[in-house]
């Protein structure tokens, strides 16, 4: 009998196509995968590349003074790009992943845009989680809606009730032979992409590929539970897509129209009027209060003075640099804030929506979601202070340029390496799909009884 | 075609449609849907518009009441300029979530546009932004595909199909006639929203000051009336030359998803591959590489500044820039900045070409997929596309261009060759020049610039729109009544 069955599947046409041209649109996900990798890395190597020369081109112009080079060198860090983000772009695609900073303000810098077509940006990327998430789900459904209602329709049901079998026994061997091929298609692809994108063998790769069998295996739960309610093939295709609507469109639009009406940020432009002003003004106040100011935040550094009667000197211009970061701080920290509770209202709301929630979770897998940028962003933070730490006393102290080993200052790296978290991200797949299946084996035991 | 017999279909086909109860339930959900979408936005774009007033406004408070100063420096203290959001954007969204809100303005360099919704939002974003226009464009669409798939078929499975053209009607007719019954049951959905949507738009503070406003919600709401008759007539034809009312409902589940995800992502994938656009850091270095070539204004040894300098003094007879009747550092640096300026919008009108050629590749498939037809014309006429971006782009780069050097200007008529540095007292001028330069506002664009840039959208539709009444017209001769 299963034999049969199996015979059957292969030899429906449409079926067959669906699944080919599904193969074939992960594998174009792959391959957009791949182009981005390469695009980051390029940016990645002609940052570094650029750093480099435009620091030789600075000592060899001889700006003569510490605070001046350091007004213009820019150091570059960047957040490194795992080879799984290739499988799941996410918000890779919209925060850039490299940033040069000179010593100066940094808020005027540190929200910088990269250059990217916004009708892309807005179309989103054909990327591997979309396939999944979108594409996977419709097969699905045209797998299994007539699961049932095709033999009714075609006259072949009453057939198999009076076969030995029981008739729920077939269908459920119906249901494996697609569930194994569309499995088989689903690892096929990661197989391939983890060797096309050299992606390591590592916790997170097995993590994601969980997550996307668990999320494959939901809507078949969701599909069989349609089935079992036996209606017609075309209310089943109705109702299956339509919750295919809900899930992928109009219940994810609607919660990110909540969460942007919850949590307004009009702090991002608070920070870019303080900042200016923060600095700017300061040119024309006098100077012992902005110094003052500086000192008050760094006391390691009240020893030095701006020397009387000058009307410039590098001690004065930085402390009013600073001024531009220390004056739009709690600005600053509010907006971070508001990110972080966009975030995890978002989050906590996913756990009910399987598509959002496998969307954070391969974004969360690949570090292209929220938390990795503001990590970034914290990153950004330290690491520009701790190069202003280095530099402050040798401006200050005027330390000739020559004594700095340059070579030292080349692109630095941060990693995102927060810990996975298998509970959160596969229980509700898991009970979900558990959930469906079992009242489906209700409804099922229900109809045979009958 | 007899017109009774159309108007007799058609009016049967709605009633018919309408009196199962989950047609009804459904228009009153997708009219909520639309109600809350137009009324969210709304609300979300009146939020925006009062807090840029907000901050436009302290910007404006905050240059004006500058001290008398040196004008480099005011230069250098800039501007804040904020992007507005066109009265109409609620209906909307576009690419507006993704495109930058502010932007500083300063001498000497181009700041990209910051702070897009995009920026400050998760993934949640990419799933798509419930708006009218997503809900018109997506969502009615596979509604009308639900209602109409078995319009013909079903007739035909029933064997009424028969009996209908036994009695006389001919092919076309029945087409047009259930096409335009499905027509009018969508219009229970367009209609409510359209006329909230225009009593919104009435009561818009940036009403008053973009009167024209008004034709591009014209030309919105006949795009929408137009697509929606296209979908309704997609849906009957299929439903026509399909079997059973099965094959058309997958069918026309397949023209869907083939118009509004495949064909989409492959004109993007095509793109990204046949156009590739430069990174930043890449556009930077190209900008950074040809400014070094042209000269540093910094530089007292730069062959291009020690000519400018030879020629000068030659031309004034004096021996030294001290002695020069205006502010040379003032001359230098306008110089400077014309010489920068130049460089960069070449290089960012470049960069702008290369995405209209990415876009175009999308905008020509509209003439096969109408689902981009109407996207373009509805992103434009709601001010939320590229080219609204661009022109806000050019303004605000303008207006940069202009503060640089205005205050060049400034200082190059007022502050003396002899003063010491910017802090010195005779480098200082009145804040009354401050108040004299304009404050930054942001215009939008004509209807007629944005209509022009959507005649192939515009075309497309109606492309359609013929394309498949001719079908429905004249090649009827091999559908089956059974």
């Amino acid at each position: 009998m299963t034999q049969l069955l199996i015979q059957n599947f292969l030899r429906s046409k449409g079926l067959m196509i669906g699944l080919v041209l599904l193969f074939f649109t992960g594998l174009v996900s792959l391959h957009i995968g791949k182009i981005f990798l390469e695009q980051q890395a390029d940016i990645v190597s002609k940052t570094a590349h650029h750093q480099e020369e435009s620091h030789q081109q600075h000592l060899e112009y001889e700006h003569g003074e510490m605070g001046l080079l350091l007004y213009y060198i820019r150091f570059g860090l960047a957040n490194k790009t795992p080879n799984i983000s290739g499988l799941s772009i996410g918000h890779r695609d919209i925060h850039p992943s490299v940033r040069l900073v000179n010593i100066r303000n940094l808020e005027e810098q540190k929200h910088a845009t990269e250059l990217r077509n916004p009708l892309y940006q807005l179309l989103g990327n054909l990327d591997f989680s979309f396939v999944l998430i979108y594409l996977f789900p419709l097969i699905v459904i045209a797998f299994c809606f007539n699961l049932l209602s095709e033999e009714k329709e075609g006259g072949t049901w009453t057939l198999l009730l009076s076969q030995s079998t029981p008739p729920v026994k077939i269908l459920r061997t119906k249901l494996w032979i697609r569930l194994v091929s569309v499995l088989s298609v689903l690892i096929t692809l990661l197989v391939i992409g983890k060797i096309y994108l050299s992606i390591p063998l590592n916790a997170a790769f097995l993590a994601f590929t969980l997550v996307a069998v668990f999320y494959v295996l939901f809507w078949f739960a969701l599909a069989w539970f349609v089935v079992s309610l036996q209606k017609s093939s075309s209310q089943n295709a109705l109702s299956l897509l339509l919750v295919w609507v809900m899930l992928t469109i109009i219940l994810p639009a609607s919660i990110n129209a909540l969460v942007i009406n919850l949590y307004p940020i009009p702090e991002a432009y608070s920070t870019v009027i303080e900042s200016r002003d923060g600095y700017h003004t300061k040119w024309d106040l006098p100077k012992k209060p902005t110094i003052q100011k500086f000192k008050d935040h760094y006391p390691q550094f009240a020893q030095y003075e701006h020397p009387e009667g000058q009307s410039f000197g590098w001690f004065w211009y930085y402390a009013m640099q600073q001024m531009g970061d220390d004056e739009a701080a709690e600005s600053n920290e509010a907006m971070k804030e508001k990110l972080r509770k966009r975030d995890q209202i978002s989050r906590t709301i996913a756990y009910f929506l399987p598509s959002v929630h496998t969307q954070f979770s391969l974004n969360a897998l690949s570090q292209s979601d929220m938390r990795n940028y503001l990590n970034f962003l914290n990153e950004l933070e330290a690491f520009h202070e701790e190069k202003r730490l280095y530099f402050y006393p040798k401006i200050f102290e005027g330390v000739p340029i020559e004594e700095e080993n340059w070579a030292q200052f080349r692109l630095e790296y941060v990693e995102d390496d927060r810990k996975l978290e298998w509970f959160g991200k596969l229980l509700p797949l898991v009970l979900g799909s558990l959930l469906l299946v079992r009242l489906a084996r209700r409804k099922m035991v229900v109809s045979e009884t009958k | 075609m007899r017109f009774p017999i159309l108007q007799l279909l058609s009016k049967h086909t709605f009633q018919h449609l309408l009196k199962n109860s989950g047609t009804k339930w459904l228009i009153v959900l997708f009219n909520a849907l639309l109600f809350f979408a137009l009324l969210a936005a709304y609300s979300s774009s009146l939020e925006h518009t009062h807090t840029l007033d907000h901050y436009s406004h302290e910007v404006r408070e905050k240059w004006e009441n500058n001290p008398d100063k040196h004008p480099h420096r005011m230069a250098h203290y800039g501007y804040v300029a904020f992007r507005q959001k066109y009265p109409l954007s609620f209906f909307d969204y576009g690419m507006d979530s993704y495109l930058g809100n502010a932007v500083f303005l300063e001498a000497h360099r181009q700041n990209t546009i910051n702070f897009s919704e995009a920026s400050l939002s998760n993934g949640l974003l990419r799933f798509g932004e419930i708006s009218a226009a997503l809900i018109l464009q997506l969502l009615v669409p596979l509604l009308l595909f639900f209602w109409g798939f078995a319009l013909i078929a079903g007739e035909r499975e029933q064997g009424t199909l028969r009996l209908l053209l036994a009695q006389g009607t001919s092919w076309s007719e029945l087409i047009l006639g259930k096409t335009l019954g499905l027509f009018y049951l969508s219009l229970t959905l367009l209609l409510p929203s359209v006329l909230l949507a225009l009593g919104l738009l009435l009561f818009h503070p940036l009403f008053a000051q973009t009167s024209d406003v008004i034709l591009s919600f014209g030309l919105l709401a006949a795009g929408y009336l137009i697509y929606l008759f296209i979908m309704s007539l997609l849906a009957v034809w299929v439903s026509a030359i399909c079997k059973t009312s099965k094959t058309a409902l997958i069918q026309l589940i397949g023209c869907w998803l083939f118009f509004t995800l495949m064909l989409p992502k492959l004109a993007q994938v095509t793109g990204q591959v046949f156009y590739p656009s430069p990174s930043k850091i890449e556009f930077d270095t190209a900008v950074e590489h040809e400014l070094i070539q042209q000269g540093d204004s910094h530089n007292p040894d730069d062959p291009h500044y020690t000519a400018l300098k030879d020629s000068l003094l030659a031309a004034h007879q004096v021996s030294s820039t001290k002695d020069l009747p205006f502010n040379f550092s003032g001359y230098v640096m306008r110089e400077g900045e014309r010489l920068s300026t130049e460089t960069f919008r070449r290089h960012k009108l470049h960069l702008m070409e290369r995405y209209q050629q990415q876009q175009n590749l999308l905008r020509w498939t509209a003439v096969v997929n109408p689902y981009i037809a109407i996207k373009n014309l509805s992103m434009a006429m709601s001010g939320t596309d590229f080219l609204a971006y661009r022109n806000f782009q050019d303004q605000t780069e303008e207006y940069r261009y202009d503060l640089a050097q205005t205050m060049n200007e400034l200082q190059i008529k007022h502050i003396s060759n002899n003063a010491s540095s910017s802090a010195d007292k005779k480098a200082v001028i009145s804040q009354q020049y401050w108040k004299d330069f304009a404050d930054f506002q942001h215009q939008f664009l004509s209807f007629k610039a944005m209509a022009k840039q959507e005649a192939l959208s515009i075309f497309s539709l109606l492309f359609w729109l013929a394309g498949l009444l001719f079908l429905a017209n004249f090649s009827t001769k091999n559908l089956k009544a059974f």
